[in-house]
């Protein structure tokens, strides 16, 4: 990767209007995803950040400002794994072949060389010994980590996730979370990340996003920048007191204006 | 002369309407499958009724303009656009205010109304409706019987073809759309493909055996357990069983023909029922 094509963006939205039919959730986003960036698009629940998602990855058109992605940029996606009806009869390849098999015309089947990548992929999240197995029966933790793989198996240049750790028990999600950040970590792999648990991502996510389509909330730092008091009481709607731990991943300044941290 | 002697002696009069039972069978048992994991089982019911709707409405047409001859395929192809229509509009409707079974439920019920309000107005052919509804398949002509192998046809090989499109939007139509699939596109050819698969056989089994073949092979095939691609090879399986022998059993039994193929439907889907209850 060179110098300058580590610095454009994979995808970004200028002066975006975010939302759907003719309702306005978010105006003037600014939010640019760099090569190795890690983002976190934090708040409450129905706040916006699903829709915001969408627009990002080009599935909804902004209602305003506009989305700049190179043709080339490839796109990994993991939806709420709950979106996905276990009554199909698929098994965990059969599912993660569907991220190769996205990238192939419409009439070609996948081959070897797509089923070595799936089984890689699966390989890579720990669950090429449930390939097999139904995806149905697999547990939450497990059934995330195949659509996990299912991203990577297309080769991304760019994860999305949206909620990977929702309703998950303490241990499945930082399991999920530590797959997440050793990908990102070992391929430089840009992540953004959707979550309504601030403290479920803010210690692996290098920039934080702050997002409530009801008080039309759209703020974007640095992590040590939005975990201060003022920016956590922005999204929280009330004063906010730091624990120590929080405190201490604080910085004095404030996150830098625009979508740039 | 023994039953089965005058059954083989009479296959002039049964073998067309048997083998348009088993295409049938074939045919919607397959489609069945994405039909029940889509969770629109009532959409083949709406669909069904609108089939049955598009052929009255061509028998009024042509009694008020006072044509006398059959006129078998123009009726045919009314009711394939009113079932297609209804499979893209039923298929495809999202309300965020309403169920989609709101939707569903209006069009079979409006759909069904129409048919008794048109069936009213009919003077000469209201007594081909009994066996549009109810299933007849005594009377299968060989243009209907080729006019079904058409479109088992081309159903089979677009669907062939489009396979991982068309399991990939169906499974998880929001990825499928991050990753460029053009799931607009290949719901449109899904839905088509059903619309377009019931008229005839509608025309030839009658819309009950239809339904229940749309929907009782898959479900049966389901619940025994294979993979997707075994799931489509029993389900079409089980539809040809129960339509071929539902169709053997109404001979030799002088049962109705379309609610004899409904009840050994049901009964191909017990052993899958069974095997899900001992895996438990």
């Amino acid at each position: 990767m060179t110098a300058e094509s580590a610095r454009r963006p994979l995808v970004a939205l200028e002066g975006a209007t975010v939302g759907y039919g003719r309702r306005t959730l978010l105006a003037g986003v600014d939010l640019a995803i760099l090569p190795g960036d890690f983002v976190a698009l934090v708040g409450p629940n129905g706040g916006g950040k699903t829709t915001l998602l969408r627009t990002l990855l080009g599935t909804l058109p902004p209602l305003a400002g506009r989305r700049a992605a190179p043709d080339r940029t490839r796109i990994g996606y993991v939806p709420q794994r709950d979106l996905l009806d276990a009554i199909w009869p698929l098994s965990a390849f059969d599912v993660a072949l569907m991220g190769r098999a996205a990238h192939l015309p419409p009439w070609r089947r996948p081959g070897a060389s797509d089923r070595d990548a799936v089984l890689g992929a699966l390989e890579r999240v720990g669950m090429a010994d449930v390939a097999r197995r139904r995806y149905g029966d697999l547990s939450g933790g497990q059934r995330q980590r195949v659509l996990i793989a299912r991203a990577l198996a297309g080769e991304p240049e760019l994860l999305a996730l949206d909620e990977p750790t929702n309703g998950m028990d303490p241990a499945a999600e930082l399991s999920t979370m530590e797959v997440i950040d050793a990908l990102h970590a070992a391929n430089g792999l840009a992540v953004v990340l959707v979550s309504h648990r601030i403290e479920s991502v803010a210690a692996h996510a290098s920039t934080l996003a702050f997002v409530d389509k009801d008080r039309r909330l759209f703020r974007v730092g640095p992590v040590g920048g939005m975990l201060r008091p003022e920016e956590l009481a922005a999204l929280f709607g009330r004063p906010v007191k730091l624990g120590p731990v929080a405190a201490a991943m604080a910085e004095p300044s404030g996150p830098a204006p625009g979508g740039r941290p | 002369m023994s039953a089965l002697d005058t059954f083989l002696s009479a296959r002039e009069i049964w073998q067309i309407p048997l083998a348009a039972s088993l295409v049938a069978g074939a045919l919607l048992g397959a489609l069945g499958v994405y039909v029940v994991l889509r969770r629109t089982v009532f959409v083949s019911a709406a669909l069904t009724q609108l089939s049955t709707l598009g052929m009255v409405a061509a028998l009024l047409v042509e009694e008020r303009i006072h044509l006398e001859a059959e006129h078998a395929s123009e009726q045919l192809a009314v009711a394939i656009a009113f079932s297609v229509a209804g499979a893209l509009v039923l298929g495809a409707w999202r309300s965020r205010r309403l169920p989609a079974e709101a939707s569903v439920g209006a069009g079979w019920v409006v759909a069904s109304a129409l048919v008794v309000l048109g069936t009213s107005r009919l003077v000469h052919a209201a007594h081909d409706l009994s066996g549009m509804v109810f299933g007849n398949a005594v009377a299968v002509t060989g243009g209907e019987l080729a006019a079904l192998v058409a479109v088992f046809v081309l159903a089979a090989v677009v669907h062939l073809l489009f396979e991982k499109e068309l399991v990939f939007s169906s499974f998880d139509p929001e990825t499928a759309r991050a990753l460029g699939v053009r799931v607009g596109l290949w719901d449109t050819v899904l839905f088509a493909s059903v619309g377009i698969a019931i008229p005839p056989a509608a025309r030839a089994l009658g819309a009950l055996p239809v339904f229940a073949l749309l929907t009782l092979p898959a479900a049966g095939a389901l619940l025994a357990g294979p993979r997707l691609r075994g799931a489509f090879l029993l389900a079409a399986l089980a539809g040809v069983i129960a339509a071929g022998g539902g169709y053997l059993v109404s001979w030799f039994a002088e049962t109705p023909t379309g609610a004899t193929m409904v009840v050994v439907a049901a009964a191909l889907a017990l052993p899958g029922l069974a095997l899900r209850a001992l895996r438990r």
